[in-house]
């Protein structure tokens, strides 16, 4: 599925976000990077409809985001905020099952089949195991890759994630960034999330946005667009881009 | 909860109300044997059988009884579906219907229908409308969040503060004669249950309750974060307000006829999650069960504990509170 921005603008207090165009394809990974308060989490839910985009800013293969019932949209493009706090404390295979929710009406419960689901999704995030651990035995890295899980049962053709690795260590934050890759390369998805860890992004993306106060300031390949000059202007400090082992340090 | 012992431990919970209300049936100040129970009934049928039962045993069972524990009944699923549901909508292991102030805005509403628009119009209606009211006011005063633990429960004291300062202009505006009927009935009490109150209230409780368990899946997608709701795929405001109307409509039906019973619906759910865990699916119906249990042996308690009856609002109360205070400060496991 692909996304087209056109002349959104959005604004609340003193921030302003203002993209002009921008497209987003299908088994592309996109990462949309920038300092904090550069508008990454803002655009992302205006892409979820998260958040009221002006009608016929965003574009889902040439239909109106606006114009879809909320169901319809969550069966096109799932969501996931960075904050992860269920109040209640379910079992991973209950919050996993929850993905399924614009599938089933709301005077009913999940079939036989929204189960199996669920349970697939769990299996392709490597949780197999945990489907009746409860959320406060998960370390937070489990947590995440449940967050995922519910995600895909979800299965959407859009998977928008916003700081999917935050607190993460090493190891899950590779997880999660291969699992982005194979949504795209495997499950022919479209996957844009927003990211602070700059060679990740490098290394996980088909194509990068640059976001300063608002504005694009570039966007496309990770390989054409990188440049040093591009990093101070982006992040206000001197940065250095070090080629290593036919990948790209990030010195700071 | 899963397995032969699981589903016969839930067969046990939904069938011990029914049992709760047949042996009730026989306790109370005139004592009526179990077995005379069905002799009665078949007396009720065919008035020739059984000519040794005394004639008041139908009376009793049929006009006091039974409508009383009916009433128990319902009202004790409803409150506690009611008590349910808020909890998980608001995120909140607080939150029940007296702390929202719809216990007392529907008060208000019975009470003032009762007092001006006398006995004949059903008091339901404006019970319900300022139980609804009362609710409203609490979300809009405590901000759009309306999921913030402290401000949420501050606003819904000061609502309730409100509806019972309104409460007592009606009291104090009442004639004497109202007067007397309404203090009993607002210390919470299932002994007015009459036949006729009750076929509005009943129909209304019960419709009420099923809706919200038929939505109890729905309740575990409610409970997360408003933003990750809506990108499942729910329309939160169109689901949250329907769920608040629902538990005011029930909620109001229970307080229009039995007074204000509090707490119950915030005790029986917790003690249902302490048993099966945080899923709604199961939490909402064994709330009902265990509801309408809690509620006839509450109602039994007051019945025969002492030689008149103690109000069953003081009662719930009286367990209730110290149990909030207990929660307040423990139970973390089912709520993170």
């Amino acid at each position: 599925m692909t996304i087209d921005v056109r002349a959104l603008t959005f604004g609340y207090g003193e921030f302003r976000l203002s993209v002009p165009g921008l497209r987003f394809e299908s088994r592309k990974v996109v990462s949309i990077v920038g300092r904090n308060g550069a508008g990454k989490s803002t655009l992302l839910k205006l892409l979820g409809g998260i958040l009221p985009a002006p009608k016929r800013s965003v574009l889902l293969d040439g239909r109106a985001l606006s114009e879809l019932k909320s169901a319809e949209r969550a069966r096109l493009i799932s969501y996931v905020s960075q904050e992860l706090a269920p109040a209640l404390n379910y079992r991973v295979i209950d919050f996993v099952l929850m993905g399924r929710a614009s599938f089933v009406p709301t005077f009913s419960v999940p079939s036989r089949e929204d189960r199996r689901l669920a349970e697939e999704a769990i299996r392709f995030v490597g949780l197999d195991g945990f489907e009746d651990r409860e959320f406060s035995q998960l370390s937070s890295g489990e947590r995440r890759l449940a967050l995922v899980a519910r995600t895909l049962a979800q299965s959407p053709q859009v998977f928008l994630l916003d700081e999917p690795t935050t607190f993460l260590d090493p190891k899950h934050e590779v997880e999660v960034m291969e699992l982005c890759r194979k949504l795209a390369a495997e499950k022919g998805k479209t996957v844009i999330v927003t990211l602070h860890n700059l060679e990740m992004a490098v290394k996980y993306s088909d194509e990068m946005v640059f976001l300063k106060k608002g504005e694009v300031a570039a966007s496309g390949p990770p390989d054409r667009v990188l440049s040093e000059a591009l990093l101070a202007e982006v992040y206000d400090i001197p940065m250095a881009i070090v080629p290593f082992d036919g990948r790209m340090l990030i010195l700071r | 909860m899963r397995g032969k012992k699981g589903r016969l431990i839930v067969l046990f919970f939904f069938l011990s109300p029914f049992l709760l209300m047949l042996a009730s049936l026989s306790i109370g100040r005139y004592h009526i044997p179990p077995l005379d129970l069905g002799k009665t009934l078949v007396r009720t049928v065919s008035p020739a059988s059984f000519p040794e039962v005394p004639p008041e045993y139908r009376d009793i069972l049929l006009r006091i009884r039974l409508p009383r524990l009916l009433l128990a009944l319902l009202a004790g699923a409803a409150l506690s579906v009611s008590g349910a549901s808020l909890q998980a909508l608001f995120k909140n292991p607080l939150v029940n219907e007296y702390i929202l102030g719809i216990s007392f805005g529907a008060a208000f509403g019975a009470a003032l229908s009762l007092v001006f628009l006398g006995k004949g119009f059903p008091p339901q209606i404006a019970a319900f409308l300022f139980a609804l009211a009362a609710v409203l006011a609490v979300l809009v005063v405590s901000g759009r969040s309306g999921s913030h633990t402290v401000s949420l429960l501050l606003t819904g004291v000061i609502v309730s503060a409100f509806f019972q300062a309104l409460l007592a202009l009606v009291e104090f505006f009442a004639n004497p004669y109202a007067l007397q009927s309404l203090f009993f009935w607002l210390m919470g009490s299932l002994s007015l249950a009459t036949w006729s109150d009750l076929s509005v209230s009943l129909p209304v409780m019960g419709l009420g309750t099923a809706a919200l368990v038929l939505m109890r899946w729905r309740l575990n997608v409610l409970s997360l974060s408003e933003e990750e709701a809506a990108a499942l795929g729910v329309n939160v405001r169109k689901e949250k307000l329907l769920i608040i109307v629902l538990t005011s409509l029930s909620t109001a039906a229970v307080t229009a006829v039995a007074g204000v019973i509090g707490w119950i619906g915030l005790i029986v759910p917790h003690l249902v999650r302490m048993m099966v865990g945080a899923d709604n699916r199961k939490v909402v119906p064994l709330s009902a069960a265990l509801g309408a249990s809690v509620l006839i042996v509450a109602d039994d308690i007051t019945r025969v504990a002492a030689s008149f009856e103690i109000p069953i609002g003081i009662l719930t109360s009286l367990i209730g509170i110290p149990f909030f205070i207990f929660l307040l400060g423990r139970s973390r496991k089912v709520w993170l």
